[in-house]
């Protein structure tokens, strides 16, 4: 028979296929569904949580409110059209879906981007980073601290930052956060007079801020008490789970797309991964802060360095039916905030070609929600709205 | 014969095409893996290749041809991708040819971020994992009927939410 | 006077000051806190919005009193009102001057602890018969709370009462008149239970950083959750009462009442109140709240100890002080 969870609590990784019949009856274990609509559930996602107790035994967990068909929109839409519908998916870092998706075009229609349009692609890229952190940090504290709460404090100010870079945005694209602005090919924005200038006063007011936040949440000696050794993804399970981005690198494992296989302009800066060992809560968490770090440093050495040049291969295509048909299969990957955000697509479907076969998108937020089962038995409640919260899910990506 | 966007390196490309005797794919993407060799192939690229993690599983269903002279029949071919870890990470990949009523030994028992991947694939394009230890619909609900990513399922499809 | 009319007189003066001065300490709190989240709070009813009370009490009103299908009627029913019932009862014994005290018992620091502890019966009613898990799990960790919280709050409640010599709060504050606040004087014993008092008695009323029996991040709304109109309304407005007089009774206890100079002793006692009040509310905008399994080992491990040691060098200070002079 099993041992039950929160006896054998040091066992960090749990049996997610556990047979509950092999319980003793007079267990009398509770099921809690904890979501679809919950408020720290990040969206619409259900936990169905096992309890002995308030302890969870085993986790069932559910995703699919949020399936839009995407992935069958693909094969109906041409290339082109698709771009704004995925800024929908991963609705906290638009950007990365955007980037991630005209990558894989341009690998299976072999156009090469110009160099000016790929350091405009990274410096975007990093500015969403910083946006998508802070709204994370922000939400993990309501996570911790509650709508009414402290938490909801931190959320406010999080908030207040990320509009900084949301704003920037805007003079760049016109659009706050759907912004529609790569091509296949290159960027269809060019970068307006005066904006680095504006770039660099968001980010400076963002670090100059960022202590504060770090005395409010990260060094408060009630949050550490709840993070830490809560919630433990170590490097082999979240390798094994497929997970990638600050929840592998909290587990010890030095991993990073932007500087081991870099796309965009990336080879031709440093990126200075960040790493921690423990693998908890915490971790995560001071991993993001690292990056927040990093992503402001990256900024300021890419925003006064863009080169000359064109913004794009080509001119803008007017009608999307002009992509040309493109038979093969093409991958390309980006690391999102939340991890390795991958594109498979199988050219040549319908539109004489112009729309894909079929497409899949590899979230990194279904991989990450995938470790709930083998960590949270043995937690509280509590606790695994902590992890949820550490592990920082969009359900738009999730179930697509 | 690649994965344009992630070619395999030359040492996996050579592993595929001498000990696991891939072939070329008419329709072009990663080498084509012969099913029973798939779970070996897995194994050996974890461990003595060191591909740890876990990239994904891509099923796409292709129709039988309207003129079906080989009899090749209505096919479903899946790619999958593993990754290697750390500085100058490379994908593996390689595709699997099945007929549509056929089935692929899981890789669950290897890596656990299958699970959901391949229930995934289940559910939207209806292949069969042999022996996963959870097979039930990921995305949509339970009493769904059909697979929406199969060609032959038109977009327009009426759902009934009552049924 | 008739001491029957004169109850009845403070009764009804009492219960309607509380009541009033909770109302508009909630559009107090949602203004401070607005402030720290750097936004307005609310700004449309009335000057600065101080009609929200007002307009909050119509719409809670207004809407429905929903009893879930399975719950059990009677106790659903009956735990809102209950639950104001004894914040307010525990009212009664706080001296606001002099003489502008209701009941001023003998017991009165006793009294004003078993009302205290009854509190966590409502709760417990609510949540047990709201039939819902979440309402449940909250009663749960309320009761659990509500019963190891009382032991550090008693001992805590005890340093003033061993000093003053008397559990008499209109005495207590009496003795800290003629020889200085507890909080202040003497130096160690009154200070300390005042810090051991302020984090128990906020466990007691479910603030944060304890208020786990309603952590909304992890249980919706805990023992409220199934509670809508003016049932919700009623246990809210009790969180605030009790809340309030816990900042009444930590002033009497601690900061001596009504005594002040310049200032008649109500405006003295009212501020000290009011103060209390909106440093409870800075702890609640700023801190995250600690895990149920946590909150119990501050306070069997580091609460209750300290409490006894407390008591125990309160009862020395009096010997070697007062009792061999």
């Amino acid at each position: 028979m099993e041992m039950i969870p929160h006896v054998a609590k040091a066992r960090r990784r749990a049996n997610p296929y556990l047979d509950l019949g092999s319980y003793d009856p007079e267990a009398d274990l509770m099921v809690l569904n904890l979501g679809p609509q919950h408020p720290s559930t990040h969206g619409v996602f259900r936990l169905k949580l096992y309890l002995d107790g308030e302890i969870i035994v085993k986790v069932v967990p559910f995703v699919g409110y949020l399936h839009r068909g995407v992935e069958k929109l693909c094969e109906k839409l041409t290339m082109v059209q698709l771009i704004p519908i995925f800024d929908k998916n991963d609705y906290v870092s638009p950007m990365m879906n955007e980037q991630s998706l005209v990558m894989a075009f341009e690998a299976l229609l072999g156009i090469e981007v110009p160099r000016r349009a790929r350091y405009v692609r990274t410096l975007l890229a990093e500015l969403q980073r910083i946006a998508s952190h802070l709204l994370w940090l922000g939400a993990f504290a309501m996570d911790l601290g509650g709508a009414l709460g402290g938490g909801s404090t931190l959320f406010m100010y999080c908030f207040r930052e990320r509009e900084l870079i949301l704003d920037v945005f805007e003079d760049l694209t016109g659009c706050r956060f759907h912004y529609n602005t790569h091509m296949i090919g290159g960027n269809r924005h060019d970068v307006p007079a005066g904006w680095a200038t504006k770039v660099h006063a968001a980010i400076n007011a963002i670090e100059t801020r960022l202590p504060e936040y770090e005395t409010f949440l990260i060094t408060n000696d009630i949050y550490i008490e709840r993070t830490r050794g809560v919630g433990v993804v170590d490097g082999q399970l979240s390798m094994d789970l497929g997970i990638t981005g600050p929840v592998l690198r909290a587990g010890g494992v030095d991993h990073d797309l932007r500087r081991d296989a870099p796309y965009h302009c990336y080879d031709e800066i440093e990126v200075r991964v960040a790493t921690a060992t423990a693998g908890d809560c915490e971790a995560r968490a001071a991993v993001r802060m690292a990056e927040i770090r990093e992503s402001i440093r990256l900024v300021r050495e890419l925003i006064d360095n863009i080169p000359e040049g064109p913004l794009g291969a080509r001119k803008p295509i007017k009608t999307p039916l002009a992509e040309k048909a493109a038979k093969g299969h093409a991958y390309a990957a980006v690391e999102s905030p939340r991890g390795e955000l991958g594109i498979y697509v199988i050219g040549g479907g319908d539109n004489k070609g112009a729309s894909p076969y079929r497409l899949k998108i590899r979230s990194p937020s279904l991989h990450v929600l995938g470790c709930l089962p083998y960590i949270l038995p043995g937690h509280s409640v509590s606790d695994a709205v902590a992890v949820l919260g550490s592990v920082d899910p969009i359900m738009g990506e999730v179930d697509r | 014969m690649k994965l344009l966007g992630a070619e395999n390196s030359e040492e996996v490309q050579k592993l595929l095409i001498e000990q696991f005797e891939a072939m070329e794919n008419s329709l072009g993407g990663p080498p084509v893996v012969a099913v029973v060799r798939h779970l070996e192939l897995a194994k050996k690229l974890r461990d003595e290749y060191q591909y740890r993690i876990f990239g994904f599983v891509v099923a796409a269903h292709y129709p039988a041809p309207a003129k079906d002279a080989n009899g090749v029949g209505e096919l479903i071919r899946v790619s999958y991708g593993l990754r290697s870890v750390g500085k100058g990470t490379k994908l593996a990949t390689w595709q699997v040819c099945i007929p549509v009523d056929g089935a692929i030994p899981t890789l669950v028992p290897l890596f656990a971020g299958a699970d959901w991947q391949e229930r995934e694939q289940f559910d939207l394009v209806g292949v069969r994992f042999d022996g996963h230890p959870d097979p039930r619909r990921l995305m949509l609900s339970e009493d769904w009927q059909g697979h929406p990513l199969r060609k032959d399922y038109a977009i327009d499809t009426k759902v009934h939410p009552w049924r | 006077m008739n001491p029957w009319l004169r109850g009845l007189i403070y009764a009804v003066v009492v219960i309607n000051v509380f009541l009033t001065i909770t109302a508009w300490s909630i559009w107090f709190e949602r203004k401070f806190s607005g402030r720290m989240q750097s936004r307005l709070g609310p700004t449309f009813y009335g000057p600065m919005g101080l009609l929200q009370p007002v307009v909050d009490g119509i719409k809670l009103i207004q809407k429905e009193f929903l009893i879930p299908i399975n719950a059990d009627r009677l106790l659903f029913v009956i735990a809102p009102p209950l639950t104001v019932v004894l914040a307010l009862g525990t009212a009664a014994v706080v001296p606001f001057g002099a003489d502008i005290i209701a009941a001023d018992l003998d017991i009165g620091v006793l009294y004003l602890l078993a009302l205290g502890s009854l509190t966590i019966i409502p709760v417990w009613m609510s949540g047990w018969s709201s039939n819902n898990k979440y309402a449940m799990l909250g009663a749960m960790r309320a009761v659990a709370q509500g019963v190891s919280y009382e032991i550090p709050l008693v001992l805590a409640s005890l340093v003033p009462v061993i000093l003053a010599g008397s559990m008499s709060l209109s005495d207590i504050v009496r003795f800290q008149i003629k020889h200085g606040w507890f909080a202040f004087w003497p130096p160690g014993p009154g200070f300390f239970a005042f810090l051991f008092f302020l984090p128990a008695s906020l466990a007691e009323a479910n603030r944060i950083p304890f208020d786990i029996p309603e952590a909304e991040s992890e249980l919706i709304a805990g023992v409220s959750t199934e509670y809508t109109g003016m049932g919700f309304g009623l246990l809210y407005l009790a969180e605030y009462l009790h809340t309030l007089v816990i900042s009444a009774v930590a002033s009497v206890l601690f900061f001596g009442g009504w005594d002040g100079p310049f200032a008649p002793g109500l405006h003295w006692m009212v501020l000290k109140t009011l103060g209390l009040f909106a440093g409870i509310f800075w702890v609640r905008w700023s801190l995250v709240r600690f895990r149920s399994d946590q909150l119990m080992s501050i306070c069997w491990r580091y609460l209750v100890p300290g409490g006894l040691i407390l008591v125990m060098s309160a009862g020395l200070w009096v010997h070697f002080h007062r009792g061999s002079g």
